[in-house]
């Protein structure tokens, strides 16, 4: 039998490049920044991305510990974030070393334990080299105190500039300037103000009361105008009240309506109090409203 | 009922604000005096050791600052371990750069006048005290140029870059710790 033989190799070749389906990572990558321009001290990061099959999951002892690798590598934070099947590990290594030119240097690679059950499985990270330059020249220079040296660092005066102390400072002073001006209005010291609020408050109270508390309501009103006026109020002294207070002129039928409503509610008997005369009386305390509020 | 209470809340918030107000004062008054001590002690001027004690860290490093400017080697030393552990890593790092400074000065000072023998241990301490500055704040640049100087001062060597490593080459190895070495090239 004559076996096709083209079929067979292209079957073979894309078997050969699929991967197999029970490798138990993955993804795998190494993110490493630029592998140039470091110089003494600085600090290098490097994260490890692997993403394992399901039931396979990394050994936390594999990882490198924190502390000291080589003479100048340190490896000052260690750091694994795990999220379902992927793992994250961030390694951020310190380098101490002095070179007198552009020295190419290695992070040592290491290799990453798994394990399904009681099987291990390891993964290699490869070593990474990276270049170092001097921050000094060959010959050094000499300032007048002999080599050329960093100045100290002076203790700074922003750190001690304590802004929670000016804000403290702040917020107390305004909230006792709020807390007295609110007591003072309280005990009455602005009388200019709680004049502003007198039909306010009476319009308040009447929209509780019904007819039968007429009285009251009748009582409520003359306190507010007796209390706008600075002294009791009655209908032969309305014209000075109207001096003192030229707004409530125009109103004087209303005003003058409610004070022979009230003699006669108070002074007359078999008075029957209707719906109406409540309404009437809101009106008035309406208007009064409207003046004091200065929109009319 | 109601009023009352309201009332009564209203005088202890007042009170309590009046309270802070006068704290925060306080506060800000003392952190005034400090800066003003501080300002003293940079501009060289020395200040009662009691009022240094009873203050900030700052307070501190700004007495130690002043004792290395005026070459107060020992004292400055002193000064500076008390406030090692103190405040936070910004200002621990500080405090290990000028620590760090404060020896490889002394060590510059003894290899120049030939006291290799004094020299060594101080530029050892001294990168002792850069490299954990550096690992505090990796970002300081002075840092890194003085870590810079001390190493070439007192190079380091790796056992593993000299594989040949018999007792017949001690003698080269120790000389790899001589002070000095870019000084006098072409």
């Amino acid at each position: 039998m004559r076996v096709p033989l083209i079929p067979v190799i292209l079957v073979l070749s894309l078997l050969g490049c699929s991967r197999p389906i029970d490798e138990p990572v993955s993804y795998f990558n190494v993110e490493t920044p630029r592998p140039f321009g470091y110089v003494n001290g600085d600090e290098i990061p490097r994260r490890i991305i692997i993403e394992t099959r399901s039931g396979i999951s990394l050994q936390p002892g594999s990882v490198p510990v924190k502390g000291q690798i080589n003479r100048w590598l340190n490896l000052n934070q260690v750091s694994v974030k795990q999220s379902g099947r992927r793992y994250q590990i961030d390694l951020r290594y310190q380098v101490f070393y002095a070179p007198l030119e552009v020295k190419a240097l290695t992070l040592p690679g290491f290799t990453l334990q798994l394990s399904q059950g009681e099987k291990n499985i390891s993964q290699s990270v490869p070593a990474w080299t990276f270049t170092l330059s001097p921050l000094r020249e060959l010959v050094v220079r000499q300032s007048e105190q002999g080599e050329y040296l960093r100045p100290d660092s002076p203790p700074s005066l922003s750190l001690l500039v304590n802004s929670h102390a000016v804000y403290g400072l702040a917020a107390s002073l305004t909230i006792a300037a709020l807390t007295a001006l609110y007591l003072g209005y309280l005990y009455g010291c602005f009388p200019g103000l709680s004049r502003r609020t007198v039909f306010k408050r009476v319009l308040r109270k009447l929209a509780g009361l019904s007819k039968a508390d007429m009285e009251q309501a009748l009582t409520l009103v003359h306190q507010a105008l007796n209390n706008l006026n600075g002294q009791p109020l009655f209908s032969n002294r309305l014209s000075e009240f109207y001096r003192r207070n030229p707004p409530y002129r125009q109103i004087n039928s209303q005003l003058t309506w409610f004070f022979n409503y009230s003699n006669r509610y108070f002074f007359s008997d078999g008075m029957i109090v209707v719906q109406q005369d409540l309404q009437q009386l809101k009106d008035l305390c309406e208007q009064c409203r409207k003046i004091e509020r200065g929109s009319r | 009922m109601i009023r009352r209470f309201r009332h009564i809340s209203l005088w202890s918030a007042l009170a309590l604000a009046l309270a802070g107000a006068l704290y925060s004062l306080g506060v800000w008054y003392g952190i005034h005096r400090d800066n003003h001590l501080i300002l003293q002690l940079t501009s060289g001027k020395d200040v009662a050791v009691n009022k240094v004690i009873s203050g900030e860290p700052e307070l501190r490093l700004a007495r130690a600052f002043y004792f290395k400017q005026k070459h107060r080697y020992d004292e400055a030393l002193s000064t500076l371990s008390l406030v090692m552990d103190k405040g936070d890593q910004a200002f621990q790092a500080k405090v290990r750069y000028n620590l760090g400074n404060l020896y490889l000065e002394q060590a510059l000072q003894q290899a120049k006048a030939m006291n290799i023998n004094a020299a060594t241990p101080l530029a050892g301490l001294a990168k002792q005290a850069y490299r954990q500055s550096l690992a505090l704040d990796s970002g300081n640049w002075d840092a890194k140029y003085n870590l810079e100087v001390a190493m070439r001062l007192l190079p380091e060597m790796d056992r593993v870059d000299m594989p040949d490593d018999g007792p017949e080459n001690r003698k080269s190895q120790l000389w790899t710790t001589v002070p000095g070495f870019p000084r006098g090239l072409p």
